[in-house]
């Protein structure tokens, strides 16, 4: 009866326990399913339209020109803006448009930094395109 | 009696799973060109889409790299012309530093518009990931 009892235990104790191996393994998998669109850059979709290409239809929709200034002033609809006061007015501008473009141009020292803030704040209003004026030399 | 063999599947398991994981972290790193240290702008808004790019990227000491290959700036449109004749629905990502002038990134979008690029987008990264 001793010796078949001590054989039983002898033929367990030859297997390794992966199981609990393939769970810490499943477990990184979901970490890094989880943690990797952290690591990696994404980016925000941009429109440069065409000065040439540009046709003349008449549109009547709200208009969001946003004009950055070199010394940090901010002009939206050629009125000048605080970028607190953007952050209020671009939701409610964008409601009462139907196309929700939102045309970003700047004076020529602004950093490229700002610029994407302000992409930022328009995609986070609920803007639907975004394009950078670029004024033709 | 003769003892039943049976395959143990759970190593199997293990190496399929560990084979999983490196894809998972080689394949973006393989389809996207970030290897050029860049101080891209932080954006909450942005989309992440891994796929096969063209990544142009402009450092802040007025470098231009294309997919991590160093160019001058008078070669940015043939390069860029060579590749969109591929695929024009590629898409081009253009990774500059958040301390450039917007004049510069502006200058390489209306270079890359005119080779023909129908989908851009400028990188930018996820303030959580600091």
């Amino acid at each position: 009866m001793r010796k078949r009892r001590r054989l039983r235990f002898d033929h367990h104790s030859q297997g390794l326990i992966l199981n609990s191996l393939v769970d810490i393994a499943l477990s990184l998998v979901l970490g890094f399913i989880v943690a990797i669109p952290l690591f990696f850059e994404s980016g925000i979709f941009v429109n440069t339209p065409g000065v040439a290409k540009a046709g003349a239809t008449q549109v009547s929709d709200i208009k969001v020109n946003i004009y950055l200034l070199d010394d940090g002033g901010i002009l939206l609809n050629e009125e000048l803006v605080t970028y607190e006061r953007l952050e209020e007015l671009l939701p409610e501008l964008l409601a009462r448009s139907v196309a929700r473009k939102v045309i970003i141009s700047t004076e020529p020292d602004v950093r490229y930094e700002r610029v994407v803030h302000v992409l930022d704040l328009a995609k986070q209003n609920g803007a639907g395109e975004l394009a950078l004026l670029r004024s033709r030399r | 009696m003769k003892p039943m063999a049976n395959i143990d599947i759970l190593p199997m398991a293990c190496v399929g799973l560990i084979l999983v994981l490196a894809m998972m972290v080689l394949a973006p790193m393989i389809m996207t060109h970030t290897q050029t240290p860049v101080d891209v702008p932080r954006a909450h808004t942005a989309e992440t889409k891994t796929e096969e790019n063209l990544t142009i990227t402009y450092t802040e000491d007025s470098r231009l790299f294309v997919n991590d290959v160093e160019i001058l700036p008078e070669q940015l449109t043939d390069v860029i012309y060579q590749e969109l004749e591929k695929d024009p629905y590629q898409l081009v990502v253009i990774r500059a530093d958040k301390n450039v002038f917007h004049r510069d990134v502006l200058e390489i979008l209306a270079n890359v518009k005119k080779c023909g690029a129908k989908r851009i987008a400028c990188a930018t990264k996820n303030p959580k990931s600091e």
